[in-house]
């Protein structure tokens, strides 16, 4: 009997770099894996190129060279693309659509039809709690919804690989509970999940690994039990403050 | 919030295939969005153009001898449905582009399946429709109110296309370079009007001194305005060949010009 093929890594980085127009280095042959159904934490001080790295494997920025596949798929196809959800840190909507056509439209440049995007528009609404504001204009909307809007958008078209720049940041406590406790159901029900955040604690009970990044390249990884025992740190706030240490004493 | 992470997970090795065209989409979104504000985007120009076709072709236009043998007021609509429609379809592409720049939210466009040839296909689509919905507005009143016509249709509706895509293949190339708002605007003021004022809207080369009717031949929008003018009036200043063959080579570099902004990724980081 033939075993079914091995899903390929959700993502996968090979020397990664990234050089700004101005010389400013952003990614450094960066390596990355992240295997299917993971929950993987980004960590980092500003600057540290979480966004630059996530902005390359959306499409976003062009890598200057590298390898970057998702699923497989070379991350320019559709394939790719279709696979994977982004909500960046920043409120970036498109303000000459209603909060609802800002879902449709976006399912449609997945390539969904108009019948099911309405549909899964109206779904998500309803379970992000913006239905009352659905006609209205994203602008119009409190910094909580807004970044509750954004996070919908991401998942409008059902992607496999969520990837989550900073999704809590701005929203008072109660939300940001809210919010973890939704994208752990997303991962438990199969969606592998890149977060960035600066909320230490929580990335270290949420993610099953942990990487931490400065001045564009990866220091360590690891689960959080296994950096905690690396460092003998009691908490990854720990970790994270000698990780960054070390490398600025170095 | 539950419900949605109960539902299936996607496959990830199914081939990309689309309910509706990702293109189709994106284009009608270019559409919605000047539709939305309709009174700036439509009714502006062609209210502003048509005040040209009063105030030029018919008060100061009783003034004013016959143009090649035809009214005044005739002579000039080519031009000024020229000059509106080069206007709508290149402010359509240029502050489309920029916004969804400078807002952020081309980055939601760019994470889609839209590939970029789609994407520059679409933003020009938008100033092309922009562009029809003005120009068939400008004609509507323009046209019977100084007695004129359609005197060759099929030069008319191919030199009007090929206009239009020169139009908003500029706007969406000017789109991708421009650094702020007052850029977006200066263009108009600095380029699009005095290219327009010298592109022979108002008079024909042969009134100009020689030097200047070959000055003139060198200004693009002069043979967008010839094209329009042989259409609707059946003859201009040039053979229809030599205006349908200038205006479409230029849309063929405009074209090549934004498809390689698009294809090189220069609008990304």
């Amino acid at each position: 009997m033939r075993l079914p093929d091995p899903i390929p890594p959700a993502l996968s980085i090979k020397g990664l770099r990234k050089v700004y127009a101005d010389g400013f280095v952003a990614v450094s042959d960066l390596d990355l894996q992240l295997d299917d159904g993971a929950f993987f934490g980004l960590l980092g001080p500003n600057g540290a190129g979480k966004t630059t790295l996530i902005g390359s494997v959306c499409n976003i920025v062009k890598p200057t060279s590298g390898d970057l596949t998702v699923f497989g798929h070379d991350y320019r196809t559709r394939e790719a693309r279709r696979l994977i959800g982004l909500a960046e840190q920043e409120i970036n909507v498109d303000r000459f659509l209603s909060v609802r056509q800002l879902l449709i439209y976006h399912a449609g440049y997945h390539g969904i039809g108009r019948k099911t995007a309405v549909r899964r528009a109206d779904e998500l609404l309803a379970l992000f709690r913006l239905e009352d504001k659905a006609d209205g204009r994203a602008y119009e909307l409190s910094g909580g919804m807004q970044r509750r809007l954004v996070i919908a958008r991401a998942l409008m078209h059902r992607p496999r690989l969520l990837i989550l720049d900073e999704p809590t940041a701005g929203v008072d406590v109660e939300l940001r509970a809210e919010i973890w406790g939704f994208i752990s159901k997303l991962n438990a029900a199969g969606t592998t999940i890149l977060l960035t955040t600066h909320y230490l604690e929580e990335a270290e009970a949420l993610c099953d690994e942990i990487a931490v990044l400065r001045a564009g390249r990866i220091m360590d990884r690891g689960s959080a039990a296994s950096l905690r025992d690396r460092y003998e740190a009691r908490d990854i706030s720990e970790v994270y403050a000698r990780v960054i240490a070390a490398e600025a004493t170095s | 919030m539950s419900g949605v992470e109960t539902q299936p997970i996607r496959p990830y090795d199914e081939p990309f295939r689309a309910e509706r065209a990702p293109f189709l989409w994106l284009a009608e979104r270019e559409v919605l969005r000047f539709l939305n504000i309709w009174q700036y985007s439509i009714v502006g120009p062609v209210l502003s153009t048509i005040l040209f076709v009063i105030v030029f072709g018919s008060v100061l236009g009783r003034h004013v001898d016959t143009t090649d043998g035809v009214p005044y007021g005739q002579f000039i609509v080519p031009g000024l449905f020229a000059q509106a429609i080069v206007n709508v379809g290149f402010f359509n592409g240029t502050t489309s582009l920029f916004e969804a720049r400078r807002d952020k939210y081309v980055n939601d466009v760019f994470a889609s399946p839209l590939q970029w040839w789609e994407i520059n296909a679409a933003l020009v689509t938008g100033g092309i429709a922009r562009g029809v919905i003005v120009g068939a507005g400008v004609l509507a009143i323009g046209v019977p109110l100084t007695h004129g016509g359609v005197e060759r249709p099929l030069v008319f509706v191919f030199g009007t296309l090929g206009v239009l895509v020169v139009a908003a293949q500029t706007g969406v190339i000017a789109g991708s370079l421009a650094k702020s708002l007052d850029h977006v605007y200066s263009m108009e003021s600095i380029i699009l009007l005095p290219l327009g004022f010298l592109g022979g809207i108002f008079y024909s080369i042969h009134q100009l001194p020689h030097a200047w009717a070959v000055v003139s031949q060198l200004n693009p929008v002069f043979w967008l305005v010839q094209v329009e003018r042989i259409g609707l009036l059946g003859s201009a200043d040039t053979s229809a060949a030599s205006a349908l063959a200038v205006v479409w080579g230029l849309a063929a570099v405009l074209s090549v010009w934004s498809a390689v902004i698009f294809g090189t990724n220069r609008l990304k980081a």
